[in-house]
């Protein structure tokens, strides 16, 4: 965790003086942009994955360019391999590589949506509550 | 008074933080220790093989071929990079641990000289269990 907002000093606390209250939208907003915060580090660990698994796509698909026109591919479909002319393998790999492109793409969507309803969050949250309310993550 | 508090809640944090990286490098050494013994598994495999026997590498979904000399270079190379890791981790693991019983410490005789300190005023009353 950042701590590079450090809690108040005593100085500090006096300077802002009477309480803000929290009304219930402000809890509402605190509590959403938590379940927000969850959410992004859901997605970012899955984006991880996926984008470890994209980069093995690739490099095997290099490798295979390489190969002979006339070697069988061992292709791992569930638990079973299955040795593919190097075209089909070539082919299927393609679809696999395609297919978490566009998972990829959408959980990069996702993330930019949630971290944009975060930000709007901060500045009204911010706004309102000053030093006394700490968002960093 | 508000400064002793001030001074625990300091060092309460540095503690904490210390445990934390004690966990986090603890657990680092752990998965150390499973690649280990996955890398020393294929090492042995290895050495059972004959003439002529190929080795794959499961790269995605595919099963490509692999040299055997490459392949075994690469894993014992992995098993160095592994073992140096290791120490490098157990010697952080026995320092961080060292900073938290001094950080213990120091923890303890601040708080033993408040109670000094409250000792000369109001008595804190214990009641009967």
């Amino acid at each position: 965790m950042n701590l590079s907002r450090r809690m108040l000093t005593k100085e500090e606390e006096d300077a802002v003086g009477d309480e803000i209250e929290v009304r219930r939208e402000d809890q509402d907003k605190i509590n959403k942009f938590s379940r927000l915060h969850s959410r992004e580090l859901i997605i970012e660990d899955e984006l991880k994955v996926k984008t470890k698994e994209k980069e093995e796509l690739d490099d095997i698909t290099m490798e295979l360019e390489l190969a002979d026109e006339d070697d069988l591919v061992p292709y791992k479909i569930g638990d079973a391999f299955f040795h593919l002319p190097l075209p089909q393998a070539q082919e299927l790999l393609g679809l696999s590589t395609a297919k978490i492109e566009e998972e990829i793409g959408e959980l990069e969507d996702k993330m930019g949506t949630i971290r944009e309803e975060m930000t709007q969050l901060k500045v009204e949250l911010y706004a309102r509550f000053g030093k006394t309310i700490n968002l960093e993550t | 008074m508000a400064e002793i508090q001030r001074r625990l809640q300091a060092l309460s944090e540095d503690y904490t933080k210390l445990q934390k990286d004690l966990q986090d490098t603890v657990t680092s050494r752990q998965k150390l220790e499973a690649q280990m013994q996955e890398n020393l598994g294929v090492q042995n495999e290895f050495e059972k093989l004959k003439d002529g026997e190929t080795i794959y590498k499961l790269i995605g979904p595919v099963l490509l071929k692999q040299d055997r000399t490459d392949a075994e270079s690469t894993v014992k190379g992995r098993l160095e990079f592994i073992e140096k890791e290791i120490s490098r981790l157990e010697g952080h693991i026995k320092e961080t641990q060292a900073k938290m019983e001094k950080k213990k410490t120091e923890i303890i005789q601040v708080q033993t000289s408040a109670q000094a300190a409250a000792g000369a005023g109001p008595q804190a009353v214990k009641g009967r269990a």
